[in-house]
């Protein structure tokens, strides 16, 4: 009998230790993950970062109103692409793209990241800009980009700067995951290693395909902790907007998390800050590239919120 | 909403009826149920216990407890105030003994309170479903006190159910067991001095 649970002990040690010991089988041909493919923001940063494209901006470029926008966890710069490709157009605003710190790079590089990595490079870039003169900051966070952002504002990041945001605006916040079992991975991510996440065509070599558990366990902590501001309230910048947009259904950033963010963020004279629930089953539905089912309705939503976003950067 | 709150209340004078037709001995507790949900809310409330011999001699235990975050995380913050309305039985291991092991599953609803008309959209009520296992300590005088760990197995997804129903909770509770009348008087309430 105790032969018989020393060996089932064993048997479960084994597996443990087995599983601690997985790495991911990664295409460096095909795979963000690997060693070949990069964001190409590392590449060309004047492409994507305005404090790289315009280093002595005149009056005018001071003026006109500049967002920095931030993409999610384990994407990369691609996530906005297509708000930059409106701005090209548009001409009114213009758009820096930051690459997430840790992110664009290979899994071993992802994985040793923390989440205050992430929020480095849209520290810096705000950073940048505002000592640059730029008068007209915004912020533009979806999914993790919004917990990253809204931490800024908690922590008092921007009190310290000359000039304090005109606008955030949060496209599909996660502040609660949609898929539950990330509240485990304190438990369930030693055994596991990474998890995987299945690409479509279009978006292979813009997202990691494997999540190693260490950046799991640093987005529930950022998450959480987010969450945790938010319900002791959180004010934001004298004269700064703020606006949601959530989508109704969303299978990766629960739809609760806009409800939690118009409870626990108040404007400077104690408003309510705006939030629209959109009728859309997409995560970060302003980001239509790359996906393989996309309607007129999703067009048409992603045109409406660009332009709305223009106009409120132009007021 | 209102209809299955009723139901809930009116099923909380299902235990004085079951004991005032029995004449077996039976115990009553009531108390505080102290819940903590992984990386989520406190959510706080009180309940009730009921066991008798003609529970499979006690080992089997009925529970009924409402906890809400309005009486934890929620009480003057902006935490999503929320109602859970449980029911559910255990199986007592060492029902005998001051310490017991017990393992069973919790059902009911859960409601959470949007507030704002246009969070509406969102799911916001459930089923409950939860299995729960944990120590029991009956000390010398009418107490008891339960440490367990359970295990929501319908938890919200984004989609179809409420977001803040998550999966793992932790929950203390403490009842007081009531000094009832003499027909059906408390039974084996001390521990007993058998050893261990």
């Amino acid at each position: 009998m105790i032969m018989k649970k020393n060996i089932t002990f064993l048997f479960l040690l084994l597996l443990v230790l087995a599983s601690c010991s997985k790495t991911p089988d990664i295409d460096n041909a095909t795979m963000l993950d690997g060693d070949q493919i990069y964001d190409p923001s590392i590449a060309n940063p004047k492409k994507y970062l305005i404090s790289d494209s315009i280093v002595s901006p005149s009056d005018i470029q001071k003026n006109t109103p500049v967002i920095i926008a931030a993409h999610g966890y384990s994407a990369t710069t691609f996530e906005w692409d297509e708000l930059r490709a409106y701005a090209d157009s548009a001409k009114t605003f213009y758009v820096s793209q930051v690459l997430l710190g840790g992110h664009g790079l290979t899994y071993a590089d992802f994985k040793k990241a923390t989440w205050e990595d992430w929020q480095s490079s849209i520290i810096t870039e705000y950073r940048k800009l505002d000592s640059l003169g730029f008068k007209k900051i915004f912020l533009a966070g979806s999914s993790t980009g919004a917990p990253l952002i809204i931490n800024m504002v908690k922590s008092g990041f921007f009190a310290t700067q000359s000039t304090q945001p005109k606008g955030i605006f949060l496209v599909d916040p996660i502040i609660v995951s949609s898929d539950k079992a990330l509240t485990m991975v304190g438990l369930l991510g030693p055994i596991l290693g990474f998890t995987t996440v299945e690409l479509s065509n279009g978006e292979k070599g813009h997202w990691y395909v494997y999540r190693p558990q260490q950046t799991l366990k640093q987005l529930m902590a950022l998450i959480n902790i987010t969450r945790i501001d938010l319900q002791n309230g959180i004010r934001l910048p004298t004269g700064t907007y703020m606006k949601v947009y959530k989508s109704k259904t969303d299978a990766t950033a629960d739809p609760i998390s806009a409800l939690m963010i118009y409870k626990g963020m108040q404007t400077s004279v104690n408003g309510n800050i705006d939030v629209e629930m959109i009728d859309s089953k997409l995560h970060v539905f302003t980001r239509l590239e790359g996906r393989a089912d996309v309607t007129a309705a999703d067009s048409a939503t992603q045109k409406r919120v660009f332009k709305e976003m223009e106009l409120k950067m132009k007021n | 909403m209102r209809k299955l709150s009723i139901l809930f209340f009116v099923s909380l004078m299902f235990i004085p009826s079951v004991w005032s037709q029995s004449t077996d001995s039976y115990d009553l507790g009531i108390g505080v149920r102290i819940q903590k949900t992984e990386q989520l809310y406190w959510e706080n409330g009180f309940g009730a216990d009921f066991t008798s011999d003609f529970l499979l001699n006690r080992k089997i235990h009925l529970k009924l407890s409402y906890i809400s975050s309005r009486m934890g995380s929620a009480f003057n913050t902006n935490a999503i105030k929320q109602d859970n309305y449980l029911i559910g039985a255990d199986w007592r291991f060492r029902s005998e003994k001051s310490l017991q092991i017990f393992a069973g599953f919790n059902t009911g609803f859960f409601h959470a309170d949007m507030e704002i008309p246009r969070f509406n959209v969102l799911p916001h009520n459930s089923m409950l479903f939860s299995l729960e296992t944990g120590l029991a300590y009956r000390f010398k005088f009418p107490v008891a006190m339960n440490l367990s760990l359970g295990y929501n197995l319908i938890n919200g997804n984004g989609v179809s159910s409420p977001g803040t129903l998550f999966p793992v909770f932790y929950e203390m509770s403490i009842f007081y067991y009531l000094d009832l009348p003499e027909k059906s008087k408390i039974k084996n309430l001390a521990p007993s001095n058998a050893p261990e």
